[in-house]
């Protein structure tokens, strides 16, 4: 089986963004970067589907700056076979231009599988992957939380609002995973090693003029600190009113 | 001529096992281990003549020393027996001076018989009090006993030969033992007692060389190697002593990381596994173990040692053959998964009681970090629980996923300079505050951080912090295994500090303590890193803390030994000294386990970031035996120490609090 995931390189969410001074993006500088946690679960299920199937090759796209040759040799360190950086320096919020670039990599791949996390948690437009599909002109399964290939079709479990749905679907086809597919293996030293020595691609691509792009950005409101009204049941009449008049859930 | 023959086929039997032990240990790689000969002989004097190991476990410990010194004295007679059978009539009175025979004559006798005496009682302890150290000693059950009997023997016969030659008129002075029991079979024709004498001295001789190739094949074995270890063992000395082993990550050619088989360990592992006695010192002292988990420091050497001898067996019997299906099923298998256990590995707090405990100098920690490193760095293969703390670290520099820009947040309103402040000052502090981890995040831990800091500025001492730029020195990815991770960010913190040109460190976490100051310098980092005890002890000798005139409270507190501080370290009286000098009305009171003896608190070795399910907690073990000498306050040295503590207590429900040490002081400021 021939697989192909496409990740991107987000900046790890456990810091304090600051906005720059025109508003346009966040500040970079003191960022870590990481791959995409949705994108990690998918080389997760797509190193599964190779182990179990005990044949074929696991390739990992990326669109990103140089420095995104990072994320794929973690991705390869983690198993995958071989990687793509399609370089470029645009911070692009336009997932068209990102899916286009995609898929005219993609294409003659001869790809049984390509998988996409759900979402990208730094821009959450969760559009890339079935746009490239698309593109492709490949069926898509979204949101997939479980997954079973046998021979020429797939079946996949996807997560709905409280239930979840069973879809078959023929392959080849595109992928979007969700959280539920395993937690995704830390490299071991071993593969970080070996993942030296994999083939990494890297060629410029072109994303175009962007037909959207961020006019402003904000940070959210502070929270207002916890409020302690009183204690025991004399505390209860001041903390009704407070509900009612200030915060006016009641 | 008939001995002759023996000795020479006994002696032959015995260099081929010998040969042999020793071409098995050298599966292991190599290491040196010949350096600092100066402490290597202090160890063998103290540890290994002097027995100062044993003698900890009180009257036991002295029987079994009492056993030592004997064979050493009794060895001399042995050789003079063994030279009798070659010589007819040979005794050392050919060679000494008269008075200094006696002498010998006599220290034969005395230790014989204190030998015997000795030789019952553990005969008595083992068959009648049955320590619960020596139960379910799967490996070598009945050897016990039979050494003990074949000493027996071997001491009643040697007096027996010694008696009856008093019988047949040779000189009484010295025997003070064997002349009365001559006395006793006075009534013996001189026939009988010649044939009495010469059985005895037979079975004793020939007793002699069946101990001597008998001890190869059994747990006694260390009669043999325990002086040889003791000599061979880490002679690091505080500190540096409980280091792990440096790591070559940048190897080329390198494909193994970290032990799977006996192989990957070092000879010196695998000689450890010769000398252990199997008596569980060690295992009784362990956390782990004493709470109910299935890791036991004594399986560990121990299956180590069978593992080698069922892999070393094959691999001779194969020699430069192919295998037979069996035996490659034998080669396939592996010390680690095939005889230890994940779960028995992930269960060690690394806290040293073992290696502290043990009379022959294993190191027991050594192979198990050595075969976690396996199991990470080449398998990734961890408990769920530790994968988000490895995570967090790669990605936040802590373990914890919280934002490196809250760790200064505990200096709000208090003035706290960081080092980029200083230099932007053009000044320098004399200390760097390292902060910690814990201490920045955790919110009971960023208490002692403020009372730490309190104590620096009262005391007028120029420090710094380096806020956001501080970041996980990687230690606790060390201890679980991941060596790599742990590089990168220790050698991002070396390069951080050396920017600053940083020289002195002080610390209140143990481990920062621990790791900056003496796992630093294999990566090359070199800093003069004190814990904040031995730092506020400096600072109230030197009289420089202001402190309140009034006595304060009259607080019955018990002190919680830091398994880093203490026995990686030695540091044991500067927080008690540091308590009693500031509040001298204290009482400190100690529980049974207690400085290098005392009992983990669960946390170390990664444990802190793992789930404890299997048996009882550590830390309510713990804080049980601190509350049972009825203190009225717990006081640590330690954030994480502080952690399971105050876990503990409330589990248990118990309302006694916890302070570190430095809050202790702090309450005494006068500001
Ligand atoms: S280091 Fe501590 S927990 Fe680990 S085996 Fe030794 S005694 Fe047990
Ligand atoms: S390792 Fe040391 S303490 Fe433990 S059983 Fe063996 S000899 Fe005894």
């Amino acid at each position: 089986m021939k697989i192909a995931v496409c990740i991107k390189r987000v900046p790890v969410m456990e810091v304090k963004f600051a906005i720059t001074a025109d508003k346009s993006r966040y500040e970079e500088t003191g960022l870590k970067y990481d791959i995409n946690d949705f994108d990690l679960w998918a080389i997760e299920a797509a190193l599964q589907l190779k182990e179990k199937a005990g044949t074929g090759s696991v390739h990992v796209v990326c669109v990103g700056p140089n420095a995104a040759q990072e994320q794929i040799r973690k991705a390869m360190a983690m198993g995958a076979d071989s990687g793509a950086l399609l370089e470029t320096d645009t911070r692009n919020y336009d997932g068209l231009a990102v899916a286009r670039v995609l898929a005219a990599e993609l294409k003659d791949g001869g790809y049984d599988l390509v998988l996409f996390g759900r979402i990208a948690i730094d821009s959450m437009n969760q559009m890339t992957g079935p746009m490239v599909a698309e593109l492709l002109d490949m069926p898509v399964v979204t949101n997939v939380f479980k997954l079973d290939i046998n021979g020429a079709t797939g079946r996949a479990e996807r997560v709905l609002e409280g239930a979840s749905e069973v879809v078959e679907f023929p392959l080849p086809a595109v992928l979007t995973i969700d959280d539920g597919l395993n937690k995704e293996r830390l490299p071991s030293l071993k593969g970080i090693m070996a993942a030296k020595k994999k083939p990494l691609e890297v060629k410029p691509a072109n994303l175009g003029d962007a037909a959207v792009t961020v006019r402003s950005m904000a940070l959210p409101a502070e929270r207002a600190a916890g409020r302690i009204v009183g204690e025991g049941a004399d505390a209860v009449p001041e903390l009704v009113r407070l509900l009612q008049t200030e915060a006016k859930v009641l | 001529m008939v001995f002759a023959v023996v000795l020479l086929g006994a002696g032959a039997f015995f260099t081929v096992s010998a040969l042999r032990l020793r071409r098995w240990a050298l599966i292991g790689h190599a290491e040196d281990r010949t350096n600092d000969p100066a402490t290597r002989t202090k160890n063998l004097l103290l540890i290994g003549i002097a027995q100062t190991k044993i003698m900890r476990d009180g009257f036991g410990g002295l029987m079994h020393a009492l056993v030592f010194w004997g064979f050493c004295v009794l060895a001399l007679g042995a050789l003079e027996i063994l030279i009798q059978g070659l010589v007819d009539g040979f005794s050392y009175a050919w060679l000494l001076p008269r008075p200094l025979f006696v002498v010998y004559v006599l220290s034969q006798e005395i230790f014989c018989g204190l030998v015997l005496l000795a030789v019952g009682w553990l005969f008595y302890r083992r068959l009648v009090i049955k320590p619960a150290r020596f139960a379910g000693d799967p490996v070598h059950g009945g050897d016990a006993l039979f050494i003990l009997s074949m000493i027996t023997v071997l001491m009643v016969t040697l007096l027996l030969t010694f008696a009856m030659e008093i019988h047949a008129g040779a000189s009484a002075a010295g025997h003070i033992l064997s002349a009365p029991i001559a006395m006793l079979l006075g009534g013996l024709s001189s026939d009988a007692a010649h044939v009495l004498g010469r059985t005895s001295w037979w079975i004793h001789a020939l007793g002699l060389l069946a101990f001597a190739n008998y001890l190869p094949f059994s747990k006694h074995l260390h009669v043999l190697t325990s002086l040889i270890n003791t000599w061979y063992s880490n002679t690091s000395g505080p500190g540096r002593i409980g280091a792990m082993r440096p790591m070559d990550l940048e190897a080329e050619d390198a494909e193994q990381f970290g032990a799977a088989d006996v192989e990957h360990l070092s000879w010196k592992n695998l000689m450890d596994g010769y000398s252990c006695t199997e008596c569980g010192r060690c295992t009784a002292a362990c956390p782990a173990n004493i709470t109910g988990k299935k890791l036991s420091p004594r399986m560990i050497v121990v299956k180590t040692r069978a593992r080698l001898t069922e892999k070393a067996t094959v691999l001779d019997a194969v020699g430069g053959g192919t295998a037979t299906m069996e035996q490659q099923a034998v080669l396939d298998k592996n010390l680690l998964d095939d005889w230890i256990t994940e779960e028995e590995l992930w269960a060690c707090t690394s806290c040293r009681a073992c290696v502290e405990e043990c009379p022959v100098s294993i190191d027991q920690l050594d192979i198990i970090n050595e075969l976690r490193r396996d199991l990470v760095l080449m398998e990734s293969r961890f408990p769920e629980e530790a994968q988000g703390a490895l995570t967090s670290l790669e990605r936040n520099g802590s373990p914890w996923a919280y934002s490196a820009a809250d760790r200064e947040a505990w200096t709000e309103g208090l003035d706290i300079p960081t080092m980029a402040d200083m230099v932007a000052r053009e000044e320098r502090p004399d200390i760097l505050f390292w902060v910690g981890c814990m201490g920045s995040f955790d919110d009971r831990a960023k208490k002692i951080t403020v009372a730490f800091a309190r104590i620096l500025q009262a005391a007028n001492v120029k420090f710094a912090i380096l806020g956001q730029e501080e970041t996980c020195h990687g230690d606790p990815a060390r201890r679980m295994g991941n060596e790599y991770l742990y590089q990168m960010l220790a050698k991002g913190v070396i390069e951080t500090l050396d920017g600053y040109q940083v020289k002195t460190v002080v610390t209140f976490c143990p481990h920062c303590f621990h790791q900056m100051g003496n796992e630093f310098p294999d990566l090359g980092g070199h800093y003069e890193v004190i814990h904040h005890t031995d730092y506020i002890e400096r600072l109230l000798n030197e009289g420089r803390v202001p402190l309140n005139t009034e006595h304060g409270q009259r607080l019955k507190v018990a002190y919680h030994d830091s398994c880093y501080l203490g026995r990686y370290n030695d540091i044991y009286d500067s927080p008690r000294n540091s308590i009693r000098k500031a509040l001298p009305v204290v009482t400190l009171v100690e529980p049974p386990r207690t400085k290098s003896r005392g009992l983990c608190c669960g946390a170390g070795g990664g444990r802190m970031w793992m789930e404890e399910t299997e048996g009882k907690r550590v830390n309510v073990e713990r804080t049980e035996e601190l509350l049972a000498t009825g203190a009225d306050t717990i006081a640590v040295a330690c954030p994480f120490c502080m952690t399971m503590m105050t876990d503990g207590l409330t589990a248990s429900g118990s309302e006694v609090p916890v302070l570190d040490v430095s809050e202790v002081v702090a309450g005494q400021l006068r500001v």
